[in-house]
């Protein structure tokens, strides 16, 4: 535990001098209430020796009139009344340090939010509530104590969770800024779905000639330690300090021994389904998951392996070993990233398209892997049930995204439209006397390039567009489908058959999400769409609540490649802002100890939220994490010693701010109804 | 001259639209028009009714246009687009209180009146007659079923209730039943 | 009494006493095997017809629908139904005003003019799904077994119906609405097989009020059914609900008529409800279950002849 600079015996004897400044903030304020009038007001109240008015106190001018009064000496507490803490405290705090005075000498009371925004009908009471705001804000400062921001060692290794598109090049940036990465990957490969793709929109460069290149980087360089088939287990520790278990998986082959013949994969007995493929090739029980893996690692499989022992007797290293067990790996970083990424939507739960019944019903991932070269069918687009190419192939747009019936996610993919047309225009190059429709609900192509790739589809390769979103999917004759629609632009009812469907199903979080966002101690948005949620939608995207802790791509909400490599490149960015300056700062209004007091109950660390309150059994106290703590109270309301306090927010703080708050009998003429 | 004629739409009101939501059909504004209703609609695809049309008309606030339009009694009820609608519109009891509001207005098609006439008169949609009385008897059942056909005093409580709801003023039955017919529209 | 404490009050509605009285017989004897109590609903009315009534007056088919549901609730049982549209009205404004105060309290003060209160003590169940979730498919099959010596062995195009099956949030499918199969599984007896045949879960056409108003609309829907299931090859077509059963047997006659032109062949396929199927694969005899005509009446159900099922599996006319 680290000790501030002046511990708790600094109390700042000096009599408190307060400066009030009262802000209008356009009209939000002085639109509702008197600000002239509170100003006479303020100076009535005990030790405030001037107050002040301005338009908008958090301008350069605002700021400048605090800083002139503290270093003219006619303050030295300040009170701001403004707008809400959250927008401004650090601005005015930053404003008095400037002027020379401990930041934290300062208070600001919410005339705001908590008053005239609320109030706004009624002016007497709104200037009520705003003499009550004002006093106590008079009340607290004056307690206020000088506090010393403390900083603590910041660790320069980063990891990284997830090694797809995102997670690769968060590693390679931060790599390359001179940081060690650890980069965890739970698959044996690393590549994620882009792996999986077949071209890319708009460009249509190919993915993964795009994406080994990068793979092949993130394993070669001298600062990622890669660490595939692996998960992290538990994770410990605050910003700066953070202590990681990464449990590495037993792929029950040495690789140093393995040179990668393949001979064990022709003469295993078991098959079993092939996830790189979406079930539609098998794959053997030891595999590898693609050709270009990274690492090129071989893997038994377990869950499916009968332990014949033919694979192992044909080695000729004698790589095979079953007995193989889980290693573990503490690790101890600085920061943490998580780009963990996204699954698939599971059109069965969508009944009326017949995926997993309609033998040629397939999903957008499956349409991929038969257009790639190297998928189950060599990039010849075979259709399901008799290996035919089809000559005519419908996309059904919006499958489990925009859907408020609780069968889908009510947003939209973002996706969806640009794949489904880059998938339509690979099609129609190899075979331009295919019929290729597009059902849509709206067609999204916000992207650079996007509306043109839309309109070169269309002019160029003959793709229709039909507007009407698809109402079910019938089995015909011959395993064709029979697709029923309305095409609302003539209003006319569509009914037609076709060779093949493709279903362009949405992104969603992954189905381990809440396990990720319980080991990394940071939100996921439960209610609403269930992604990680970041710090605040517009201004801190790659940010978590949690300090330490950035997140990027697909894991936070579903986008297209170039989004999910910026959200990348500035988690890395943020997490070497943090870790370049070495240290990082803590905010003195941790709680603490008073070790006498101490009865050794152990009530607080049950309740401490944040799991920073531990016992020290030799002692017999409680010891606060002042690094961990948030200040949230909580214990310092439960001690039944009275043994903990907490800085900023003490009883003598806050006690004279519940006074002030009733007014009594001799105040009642400064709170009198105008 | 017949090919000059005009649909433009010059007023959009909320009126009809409010009566709606007041009655707890929100969903209807969100409608985005994606015809998953009319694209699985066994109506319209044998007739001109367009569910997704109807919709949209409803959000418009064409209101003499929905309630006077005989394509509003074409759907036969059998709530799929109710249950595929991506918004959650709750399309078909949307339907249903339009069909509420046309016949508070006076539209009700001539077959649909007949039948307000036996409930009143018997409780029954479909009442008895002697032949099917007969085949009654044949598989072993009373002449009369032990409905309000076998219980005056239950087919008169029918009646209690249709005047207490005023059923008999909106529909012109019983007291209220008039010589001339109500508008087929 | 029920050996297997299963009572219910019986739900008529109109089409099954007034038009269709072969199923309320066929129901009651299968019933009465499965040792299933059923009580009459003395007074009941017009469900009201969800198609029609509930399309004039909503309010108005919420009291006549509850008062309905109070005659059950005074006798301290479930409503037992056998018709799907009966089965959307009764459903809809027993769940309707167990859960919303206002429009119970509006109910309410119409049925005290009647003397009578909603309470929201009852529970309506669909006759298959008293079938299958009270008895279950397996015991039904085991009843089969020995029912009868050569087992039936039948070609069959099970039509559900709309109301049966949707809005499913109060439907007791466990979520099954756009390819349901509990329905095939109740009728899958006896060598039977159901067979899937296109737009298998299209509606009848008769609902909604439009074989009252737009009989060719409707017929047109059922010509396009007829022509799927005659495509399938298909020996008999099992209902669960009279609505659709009036569809396809009369209605069966009536496309024949008026589509003459439009269709390569008169079709004939004959029309069971599923307890008739039940029935025989019981080895029950076709009279009891109401398949024999009566040589005398003129212009009553069955409209297209269930003869030749009879004819197929051995029994006598």
């Amino acid at each position: 535990m680290v000790k501030p600079k002046n511990g708790i015996k600094i109390t700042g004897r000096e009599p408190p001098k307060i400066g009030v400044y009262i802000c209008w903030c356009g009209i939000n304020i002085g639109g509702v209430v008197d600000v002239p009038k509170l100003c006479d007001y303020s100076r009535s109240l005990p030790n405030v020796v001037l107050a002040s008015e301005y338009k908008f106190m958090c301008s350069d001018i605002g700021q400048g009139m605090i800083m002139e009064d503290i270093r003219a000496g006619k303050v030295n507490r300040v009170v701001v009344a403004s707008c809400s803490p959250r927008m401004h405290e650090e601005t005015f705090r930053r404003a008095c340090e400037e002027g020379g005075l401990n930041k934290y000498l300062f208070e600001q009371a919410n005339i705001r939010e908590h008053c005239t925004w609320v109030t706004m009908n009624d002016i007497p009471g709104a200037t009520r509530i705003a003499k009550d705001h004002i006093r106590m804000a008079v009340a607290k400062a004056g307690q206020l104590k000088p506090l010393e921001v403390t900083t603590v060692k910041v660790e320069p290794a980063t990891l990284v969770v997830g090694a797809g598109i995102a997670g690769i090049n968060a590693a390679l940036d931060l790599a390359n800024s001179g940081y060690k990465v650890y980069l965890v990957e739970k698959s044996p490969t690393v590549g994620g779905h882009m792996a999986q793709l077949d071209k890319t929109f708009p460009t249509m460069d190919c993915s993964s000639c795009i994406t080994t290149p990068k793979m092949s980087e993130v394993a070669r360089n001298p600062n990622i330690e890669l660490m595939t088939y692996s998960e992290v287990v538990a994770l410990d520790g605050y910003v700066g300090n953070f202590k990681a278990r990464i449990e590495k998986y037993p792929h029950y082959i040495d690789q140093e021994a393995c040179t990668g013949c393949g001979h064990c994969v022709d003469i295993c007995p078991i098959e079993c389904a092939n996830e790189f493929e979406l079930g539609m090739k098998p794959r053997k029980a030891i595999y590898i998951s693609f050709p270009q893996a990274v690492p090129g690692e071989y893997t038994i499989d377990m869950n499916h392996c009968i332990r014949c022992g033919i694979c192992k007797e044909a080695c000729p290293t004698d790589a095979v070993h079953y007995n193989d067990i889980s290693e573990y790996v503490d690790i101890k970083i600085g920061t943490i990233i998580i780009a963990t990424g996204f699954d698939p939507y599971d059109a069965k739960r969508l009944e009326q398209y017949g995926f997993g019944r309609h033998k040629n019903v397939i999903n957008a991932l499956q349409m991929e892997r038969l257009l790639s070269s190297y998928g189950p069918t060599e990039g010849k687009v075979k259709r399901p049930s008799d290996l035919k190419e089809p000559e005519s192939i419908v996309w059904v747009q919006c499958v489990g995204s925009r859907d408020f019936t609780g069968r889908g996610k009510k947003y939209c993919s973002r996706v969806c439209c640009m794949y489904a047309t880059k998938q339509a225009r690979s099609y129609k190059e190899k075979h331009p006397n295919t019929q290729i429709l597009i059902f849509y609900i709206d067609l999204r192509a916000f992207g650079k390039g996007y509306e043109e790739f839309y309109y070169d589809a269309a002019k160029n390769y003959g793709i229709k567009f039909i507007r009407g979103r698809v109402s079910e999917i019938l089995e015909a004759e011959n395993d064709n489908l029979i697709i029923r629609a309305e095409e609302t632009m003539l209003q006319r009812p569509l009914e037609l058959e076709v060779d093949m469907v493709v279903l362009s199903i949405g992104l969603e979080p992954r189905e381990d999400i809440d396990d990720i966002a319980r080991i990394f101690n940071v939100t996921a948005t439960k209610t609403e769409d269930g992604f990680l949620m970041e710090a605040h939608p517009k201004l801190r995207p790659v940010d978590t609540l949690t300090d330490g802790v950035f997140v990027a791509g697909n894991v936070v909400g579903p986008k297209d490649i170039p989004d999910t490599v910026a959200q990348a490149k500035a988690a890395a960015s943020s997490a070497a802002t943090l870790m370049s300056r070495g240290e990082v700062e803590i905010i003195p209004y941790y709680a603490m100890v008073i070790d006498h007091k101490c009865a050794g109950c152990k009530s607080c660390i049950g309740l401490c939220p944040f799991n920073a309150i531990t016992f020290n059994e030799i002692e017999s106290i409680a010891e606060i994490n002042d690094i961990l703590c948030k200040g949230c109270g909580t214990c310092v309301a439960a001690c039944p010693s009275k043994a903990i306090i907490q800085n900023h927010f003490d009883d003598v703080q806050i006690l004279p701010m519940i006074e002030a708050a009733i007014p009594k009998k001799s105040q009642k003429e400064e709170v009198k109804v105008e | 001259m017949e090919i000059i004629k005009t649909n433009k739409i010059t007023k959009i009101s909320d009126d009809l639209s409010n009566l709606l939501r007041d009655a707890g059909y929100l969903e209807l504004s969100a409608c985005i028009q994606c015809g998953t209703c009319s694209g699985g609609c066994p109506s319209g695809r044998r007739t001109a009714y367009r569910t997704r049309s109807l919709m949209k008309k409803v959000q418009l606030g064409l209101k003499e246009e929905v309630l006077s339009d005989k394509e509003l009694w074409f759907c036969s009820t059998c709530y799929t687009c109710y249950e595929r609608c991506p918004r959650g519109v709750p399309v078909t009891d949307v339907i249903i209180y339009l069909r509420n509001l046309a016949v508070q207005e006076g539209y009700m098609q001539a077959p649909h009146l007949a039948l307000c006439k036996m409930f009143y008169d018997t409780g029954h949609g479909v009442p008895i007659n002697d032949n099917f009385s007969q085949l009654r008897k044949h598989h072993k059942l009373s002449d009369l079923p032990p409905t309000t056909h076998q219980f005056p005093k239950a087919a008169k409580e029918i009646q209690t209730l249709l005047k207490s709801t005023e059923f008999d003023k909106l529909t012109g039955v019983g007291d209220y039943e008039k010589k001339e017919d109500k508008k087929g529209g | 009494m029920a050996s297997n404490g299963l009572k219910f009050a019986l739900f008529l509605g109109c089409v099954i006493p007034n038009r269709y009285p072969f199923i309320e017989r066929a129901t009651k004897a299968v019933f009465g095997k499965f040792k299933i109590e059923l009580i009459e609903m003395e007074g009941a009315s017009c469900c009201p017809a969800p198609g029609v009534f509930r399309g004039f007056d909503i309010d108005t088919w919420l009291v006549v629908g509850a008062r309905n549901i109070t005659i059950a609730e005074e006798l301290g049982v479930d409503i037992a139904l056998m018709c799907n549209g009966c089965y959307g009205s009764l459903l809809e404004v027993n769940h309707t005003l167990k859960h919303d105060k206002e429009k119970k309290k509006m109910v309410n003060e119409h049925l005290a003019k009647i003397g009578r209160e909603f309470k929201g003590t009852a529970k309506i169940r669909h006759v298959i799904d008293i079938m299958y979730h009270d008895i279950g498919p397996e015991k039904i099959r085991n009843r089969t077994k020995y029912g009868r010596k050569v087992p039936l062995n039948l070609n069959l195009a099970v039509h559900y119906g709309c109301h049966l099956v949707k809005p499913r949030d109060i439907r007791p499918w466990d979520n099954q609405v756009e390819n349901p199969t509990f329905f095939d599984e109740l009728v899958e007896i006896s060598g039977c097989k159901s067979l899937n045949y296109k737009d298998k879960f299209m509606c009848c056409g008769a609902g909604g009020g439009v074989r009252g108003a737009f009989k060719e609309l409707s017929l047109d829907y059922t010509r396009e059914k007829l022509e799927n299931i005659t495509a399938a090859q298909a020996d008999a077509i099992i209902t669960g609900c009279p609505f659709c059963h009036l569809q396809f047997d009369l209605g069966q006659v009536e496309v024949n008529n008026i589509f003459k032109d439009k269709i390569s062949a008169p079709f004939s396929i004959p029309v069971l409800y599923f307890t008739q199927l039940i029935g025989l694969a019981m080895g029950m005899k076709a009279e009891e279950l109401g398949m024999i005509r009566s040589p005398d009446l003129k212009g009553v159900p069955p409209f297209t002849p269930v003869k030749p099922i009879l004819t197929k599996i051995g029994e006598s006319a």
